[in-house]
């Protein structure tokens, strides 16, 4: 049948800058563990539709044209799917907080190095600025 | 055909509606019409809306069930397209009257119209009725396989946060032919100024007019019409006794101004709860059913065959060119009703025999499951094995690797399309929604209340299954092929008696 692969998954681009995020804070603060971070679905939409301004890595998140806020389903989905691949969490009872699962740092290393080598400046960019408007908690 | 002679999606979309409406020629409808529901009663439709109602576009929904191939297993769900899209019209003016009682009482005005047949409220019932007719074989069961084919994935890039079958009834009702149909039919001979401009939008959840926002958030949003009318519906056929306490969630629903836009809000967030608990166990229970995906992982196999040997067996419902199941718009040229009646099996003995498989029930069995009770090192990570589900390439050769590693003896015993992989993807919910607890309040996000989507993902993922079918006769062999496959290249450790005991096997 006429199907395509995608040449790069979301869910991988979303990985890759939260690893990446996680690394450039444990190399800021050697006392921290991983990245933890409070974030709610709508404000993770913004601050990936500002950061797409003027990064076009993250295009993979399309954004629909039109309603009262951004909004991208890709985002959205990357997110869930990240969680039940085991790469990033949300803790009960409140759900608030996002972390960085260990598995991601392995499935950086062993995959997404790779796969996201051409690009990896960038993502490294990314994740500079992701962080900067993320509560790290 | 090389590809950039090939009709593009839209024109292909058009060529459709125009071999369904060959040799249609009706007379306009003497009058309105009452429809007797068994869920919602008496729901009455304009004189023009029958004109929609009797066209081929709208009857086609009769021959596609709403749940697939749920009826396998809940033996009550063969209700249709059609009768739900009756429904999610009726429901879209009950949300609109609750939204101008809402405004009487709040001594506000709604700024949307409701008399006349160029109302408001007459397309929103119009977007209502059409917005599930780019539905094709088995619904949502083959929405899950053509997504995946080239084309369609181009074409969603335009359409950011559509399904694609909602993608396809916009094009539908776009297509010229329709639009010639409709200019024809409902404007002139019935007298109704609706603009098919501002229907295919609101399909797409999109209106141009800013301040009336909210009807498309009506006919597409977290608590639209659709979901409305199928979560009671699909669960009254099941058999499922889930609320959705309508009533109550008409009494809580208001349109505040939010970023330039009139949006729909609720003034609180326990109907979005109920509504939401109600989706996720039509998930868990009937749509992600296990025998309902080997149902759907069988008819991937059927359209799968039928595709990789389009000159042997094709479906012959066109003249000079037969469907072959490698565009999206071949989903739409067969109805279940055409599709399982295909004695001869489209001419190919394969297929012929799973459609007396589909005839008699006699279904593929599960070999191998795949989910956190079954492997032990789940913790460490399981993302190569999550992207199968939009990796169809990926999908089809750890398939075929599954195949090649059964012992020679078995190979002969099966086809290429009889070892599937099922890697189901997570429910698309969208806690999207909007709150303000009382008329010119704040408007919050849901999730600021209650964290309505991550209770969702942890509940999908705790019932997340992935299953490896076979046929009876090689179910053992294949399952030890794919348990060395899987364990190989997911590094996954894989609990053979959990799996065996939860396979009943």
């Amino acid at each position: 049948m006429p199907t395509t692969q995608s040449p790069v998954l979301p869910d991988h681009i979303l990985g890759a800058v939260l690893f990446l995020a996680q690394k450039q804070l444990l190399e800021k603060d050697s006392t921290r563990k991983r990245l933890e971070f409070r974030v709610y679905d709508f404000k993770l939409q913004d601050i990936f539709k500002t950061l797409q301004k003027t990064h076009p890595i993250l295009n993979a998140f399309v954004f629909t044209d039109h309603g009262p806020e951004p909004y991208s389903p890709a985002l959205e989905e990357s997110v869930s799917r990240l969680q039940l691949s085991g790469l990033i969490g949300r803790e009960n009872p409140d759900y608030e907080v996002v972390f960085v699962q260990q598995t991601a740092g392995r499935f950086y290393e062993q995959v997404l190095h790779k796969e996201l080598a051409d690009n990896l400046a960038d993502l490294t960019n990314v994740a500079s600025q992701f962080l900067e408007m993320i509560e790290v908690v | 055909m090389d590809d950039s002679a090939r009709p593009n999606l839209r024109e292909r979309v058009n060529a459709f509606v125009k071999w369904l409406f060959t040799g249609f020629d009706p007379l306009p409808p003497r009058d309105s019409k009452v429809f007797n529901d068994a869920l919602l009663g008496n729901l009455f439709f304009a004189r023009h809306e029958v004109a929609v109602i009797d066209c081929p576009v709208l009857q086609r929904l009769r021959r596609i069930k709403q749940t697939g191939l749920v009826h396998y297993v809940y033996p009550s769900a063969t209700h249709t397209r059609f009768e739900h899209s009756l429904g999610a019209a009726a429901l879209s003016e009950r949300c609109f009257d609750a939204l101008l009682s809402r405004a009487d009482i709040e001594g506000t005005r709604l700024g949307a119209t409701t008399t006349g047949s160029d109302s408001d409220l007459a397309h929103l019932r119009m977007a209502a009725l059409l917005h599930d007719v780019g539905h094709g074989l088995c619904s949502h069961a083959s929405e899950q396989i053509y997504k995946l084919l080239t084309d369609m994935r181009e074409f969603e890039k335009d359409y950011p946060g559509n399904q694609p079958g909602e993608i396809l009834s916009h094009l539908i009702v776009e297509s010229p032919t329709f639009q010639d149909f409709f200019q024809e039919h409902v404007v002139r001979r019935c007298q109704a100024r609706l603009d098919l401009k501002v229907i295919s939008k609101l399909i797409l959840g999109q209106h141009e007019d800013k301040n009336r926002y909210f009807l498309a958030n009506i006919v597409s949003s977290a608590y639209d019409c659709d979901k409305l009318d199928y979560i009671a519906r699909d669960s009254y056929y099941c058999g499922l006794a889930l609320t959705v306490d309508l009533p109550r969630f008409y009494s809580m629903i208001s349109t505040a101004e939010y970023n330039d836009h009139k949006v729909l809000v609720l003034r609180s967030y326990v109907p979005l709860e109920q509504i939401l608990f109600s989706k996720m166990t039509l998930y868990g229970s009937v749509y992600h059913h296990q025998k309902v995906k080997c149902l759907d992982s069988m008819l991937r196999s059927i359209v799968g065959h039928i595709a990789d040997n389009a000159g042997q067996a094709s479906f012959p419902v066109r003249e000079h060119e037969a469907v072959s199941f490698n565009d999206p718009v071949h989903y739409l040229y067969a109805t279940d009703e055409d599709f399982f009646g295909q004695i001869d099996g489209f001419g190919d003995e394969y297929v012929k025999e799973m459609l007396a498989r589909f005839r008699n029930r006699d279904l593929f069995v599960r070999c191998l499951e795949i989910s956190r009770s079954t492997v032990r090192n789940w913790k460490d990570g399981r993302q190569g094995y999550i992207d199968m589900n939009k990796d169809p390439i990926q999908l089809a050769a750890v398939e075929a690797e599954i195949k090649k590693r059964l012992p020679e003896g078995e190979q002969g015993k099966c086809n290429k399309d009889d070892i599937r992989l099922s890697v189901p993807g997570l429910p698309p919910i969208s806690g999207n929604a909007l709150i303000q607890t009382k008329a010119g309040g704040e408007i919050r996000h849901v999730e600021e209340y209650f964290p309505v989507r991550a209770w969702t993902d942890a509940y999908a993922h705790n019932k997340w299954h992935s299953y490896v079918y076979a046929p009876r006769s090689i179910a053992d062999s294949v399952r030890d092929a794919a348990i060395s496959v899987i364990a190989e290249r997911f590094q996954m450790d894989i609990d053979v008696a959990r799996s065996n005991q939860s396979c009943h096997r």
